[in-house]
């Protein structure tokens, strides 16, 4: 069952005066409850989906519908919607407590009240007792916290978060992330999360919108997306992967690195150029002679997890592996892999047609 | 702290010690000679507090005293309102050039010579045909320490993140309460700042008031002036002492504001 | 588009700017042009332009390059001599204490110091020298006035040098260049934006200084700041005074140009 989209883009423009196009017209839809991430490298468009969704700027072109109203030039002092921001924005003139109860104060809602509330929402982020410190004595984490308490307090439906977790530490963030995560579930308010780091959002999303100058490149799950890239892309940008050129000589075969191979994908004209995405991980190390492909090792580094290895094979293509097993440089080596490893990614196809496309596919598939 | 020898430290410290000495060797000596019972500020006879009461019981100079205190508290009160409004006005303006603009405006009263100020004014309220006095030296007083404030708030205002603003508009947050309760707030220092400069400049103006100040009214630069064109007089000594402390208290209270809010603000006072 | 709340700010602040920054200049510039009767005339600036005038407003500028001078001699290296002091916070508050002082005290105090038989003689003639006459000279004229303006070249130096980053002058010296070559070649540079601005805030005020000239220099320096007052207050030809201030303006605005420009360059 999907319920109505608690919020709606329809062909948004965004665009500053006389400069390219921020966002160039984009559709999408959000379902309530749900963790999003807003992906992408830096200036991709993806804060300023969410400055739009806060209301502090307004679409040049098309509409934004906030449950099913269209909230276009409504300010963001009306809108249902909070926002922790990238350096969290505290204000350093009020202590955490006076930080969280700013909201519930411009709403001039009872002392009583907002203390009870106030309360709540600090124990929500485990900052219980630290009501009177001031925010310069707060750690990074701590911060943080008080943001997304402050946020949390006005029990918004959506809640916009850009980039919170940019400032920490390693150890903090890997933390922080599994802890956003566990609130989300705990809130069950829609969540939409912008990070230019891939890790982060396979880790902590249901849904996952892939952004590149302006436009969505890619949206579905993380596996979705990491498994079924459409393009170079995405491809590359999440995740690590070899991406080669190849010919699709029919569908479920595919040629490579000069040798042709079994694989999975269909649906595409005999002989078509495509390039075809195989991940480090899914490339198993043989012995030389043995394995699908020989390559010879150029380096190899110890990744704690793994050794990274690249080499290149004999028509000169670049390889990388991820592997438990050590090698030695300039050692010959064997590479297998499944059918199932190999992807093939069709040449400027948007992700509208890749839908169709594995939909007739598979359709035809069942079939036979 | 790279202090290679002990003999560069002992020389620094005796500049720096020399140059204090003699910044500080006039007042020092205004004050020494306003307890001489001699009458001249040569030759101290003995100790007398003489010249203290003849200020106190000299009503036209306490009456230039109140005026010019109240001149200041006024003018440095609606300058720094102004100034504020001012700081506020450029920090929203986004072009640069109208920003930029804006600024050499705002710069102009400060870098024009003051005789040139005073000049200025003194056509300006002829022709507007303001009768000199309270009001125009008042009227003067503002004009001159807006820009003053301006320049003490306005950097507070780009210290200030603007995720803050955004964050109050998120939190539900109209315009009245992003100012009120975000943004004076936050420059509260620099507008404190400049209050206090405009208090001091307000004090310590001579030339501008000189020209604007009609013959009823007199503030106690003027008055000061006229009285050491007639020579010396060690009621003006005991003024200096009791002025030079008060100073000192205002110094402290600018100091101990400005610590709160982080370093000193470089600050001086008019020619 | 984004949201452009109109700027309401600016109604009281430009209402400002315009009757006490732009109404005065014009009104200045506009007298100029008027004779003592009110009639429309360049009169004044050929006057300007007579020699007396003129040595006038070479006078003005050389007594106010050698106020400039001599408050950055003394300035800059205790400017310098500041930043590295301990306690430099209040080490700067004490020297700025001074200029918090009313002026006129001040000048006053030195009626008092540079008198016949004031402090200044009485150690003169302990030395030996015997008395002089100090008060109603050059020199005491000079004197004063670097006494006054100090402070104001001692701030913009005393904060360029604060921002001066102390791994520079170690990776001068690191490069083997001795104490001198480093302030000759890093310090002075580094900090020339902050001699410029306190050469800007002294020279100006230097050149239309009236008040000292009447109490410590007995008129015997006329400065162009002299000049104006004289016209205005005293002979009551503001035409003449307001031509002065013209050119007053127009020297000031100079300077602001060059060594705003100048700021900019180097910081490029």
């Amino acid at each position: 069952m999907t319920s109505q989209p608690i919020i709606r883009f329809d062909n948004v423009t965004m665009q500053y005066d006389g400069d390219d196009a921020v966002l160039s017209d984009v559709s999408f839809e959000i379902e309530p409850g749900k963790f999003y991430t807003l992906l992408g490298p830096s200036g991709c468009g993806k804060t300023t989906i969410l400055r739009l969704i806060a209301g502090f700027i307004q679409p040049s072109k098309g509409d934004i519908y906030l449950n099913g109203q269209r909230i276009n030039g409504v300010p963001a002092n009306k809108r249902q919607v909070n926002t922790v921001f990238q350096d969290y924005a505290l204000f350093p003139h009020l202590n955490v407590y006076e930080n969280v109860a700013f909201g519930l104060r411009v709403k001039k809602l009872k002392q009583a009240v907002i203390d009870e509330k106030v309360k709540e929402a600090l124990r929500f982020v485990n900052l219980t007792g630290y009501e009177n410190r001031e925010i310069r004595e707060m750690s990074g984490g701590q911060r943080q916290r008080v943001a997304i308490a402050r946020a949390i307090v006005n029990e918004p439906e959506v809640l916009l978060l850009d980039e919170p977790l940019s400032a920490l530490d390693l150890k903090l963030r890997t933390e922080m992330q599994s802890e956003l995560r566990e609130l989300q579930r705990r809130l069950g308010i829609t969540f939409i999360f912008v990070t230019h780091d891939q890790e982060e959002a396979l880790a902590m999303s249901d849904e996952i919108f892939v952004l590149n100058k302006g436009r969505i490149e890619q949206s579905g799950t993380p596996t979705d997306i990491y498994d079924e890239p459409i393009n170079r892309f995405v491809a590359d940008f999440i995740g690590e992967s070899n991406i080669l050129p190849g010919v699709m000589i029919r569908d479920y075969y595919v040629e490579f690195a000069g040798r042709s191979f079994d694989c999975m994908d269909g649906g595409f004209h005999p002989n078509e150029q495509v390039e075809v995405v195989i991940r480090p991980e899914d490339l198993e190390i043989t012995a030389a002679g043995a394995g699908k492909l020989q390559i010879r090792v150029d380096s190899q580094l110890f990744r704690g997890v793994h050794y990274e290895i690249t080499g290149h094979d004999e028509s000169g293509n670049r390889w990388l592996v991820h592997s438990t097993r050590k090698v030695r440089v300039g050692e010959e080596i064997g590479l297998d892999f499944d059918p199932e490893a190999i992807h093939i990614m069709r040449f400027g196809e948007t992700e509208e047609e890749f839908d169709k496309r594995i939909e007739a596919f598979t359709e035809v598939g069942d079939e036979n | 702290m790279s202090r290679t020898s002990k003999g560069k430290w002992a020389w620094s410290n005796l500049y720096l010690i020399a140059v204090f000495v003699v910044l500080y060797a006039p007042i020092l000596y205004l004050v020494y000679y306003s307890f001489n019972s001699g009458g001249t500020m040569h030759g101290y006879d003995g100790f007398t507090l003489e010249w203290y009461g003849e200020v106190f019981s000299d009503t036209r100079l306490l009456i230039i005293v109140l005026n010019t205190f109240v001149i200041a508290l006024f003018s440095s009160a609606i300058s720094t309102a102004l100034g504020v409004v001012g700081a506020l006005a450029i920090h929203k303006v986004r072009s640069l050039r109208a920003k930029n603009a804006l600024l050499s405006f705002n710069n102009v009263l400060i870098v024009n010579p003051d005789v040139v100020i005073g000049a200025s004014f003194l056509i300006l309220f002829t022709i507007v045909g303001l009768k000199l006095g309270f009001g125009s030296v008042l009227i003067s007083h503002i004009a001159f320490s807006v820009p003053i404030v301006v320049l003490m708030v306005l950097p507070k205002l780009q210290e200030m993140n603007p995720a803050l603003i955004d964050a109050a508009r998120d939190l539900g947050a109209n315009g009245w309460d992003v100012l009120s309760k975000v943004v004076l707030p936050f420059i509260k220092p620099g507008i404190f700042a400049g209050f206090f400069m405009a208090l001091t400049y307000s004090l310590d103006d001579f030339a501008v008031t000189f020209f604007v100040t009609g013959n009823g009214f007199s503030t106690l630069s003027v008055e000061i002036y006229s009285r050491a064109r007639q020579g010396v007089s060690l009621s003006i000594n005991a003024l200096s002492t009791l002025l030079f402390l008060f100073t000192i208290a205002l110094v402290i209270g600018y100091y101990l504001i400005n610590r709160r809010g982080g370093r000193i603000v470089e600050a001086g006072a008019r020619p | 588009m984004r949201t452009s709340a109109r700027n309401y700010y600016l109604v009281p602040y430009v209402a400002w700017i315009a009757l006490f920054v732009v109404a005065p200049i014009v009104l200045i510039v506009y007298y100029s042009f008027q004779d003592i009767e009110g009639n429309w005339s360049l009169g004044n600036y050929a006057h300007f332009f007579t020699p007396v005038y003129m040595r006038m407003t070479l006078s003005s500028f050389w007594y106010a390059l050698l106020i400039t001078f001599f408050s950055l001699l003394i300035a800059y290296p205790t400017a310098f001599l500041l930043t590295r002091a301990k306690h430099k916070q209040l080490w700067l508050l004490l020297i700025i204490l001074p200029s918090w002082v009313n002026l006129l005290l001040k000048a006053y105090a030195f009626i008092g110091l540079f008198g016949t038989y004031g402090a200044a003689n009485a150690f003169l003639e302990a030395v030996g020298i015997g008395r002089q006459q100090i008060l109603f000279t050059d020199f005491s004229f000079v004197f004063v006035s670097v006494y006054i303006f100090i402070p104001f070249m001692l701030l913009p130096v005393f904060n360029s040098l604060e921002e001066l980053n102390p791994s520079l002058v170690q990776a001068a010296r690191d490069l083997g260049a001795s104490p001198w070559t480093t302030f000759r070649r890093v310090v002075f540079p580094l900090t020339i934006g902050g001699v410029k601005s306190g050469c800007q805030a002294v020279f100006i005020p230097a050149l239309s200084l009236f008040m000292i000239t009447r109490l410590i220099a007995g008129n015997r320096v006329i400065t162009l700041g002299t000049a104006i007052e004289q016209h205005f207050l005293v002979t009551q030809d503001w035409g003449m005074g307001a031509t002065i201030a013209v050119f007053l303006v127009i020297v000031m605005a100079v300077i602001m140009v060059v060594t705003g420009q100048r700021r900019k360059g180097a910081r490029g």
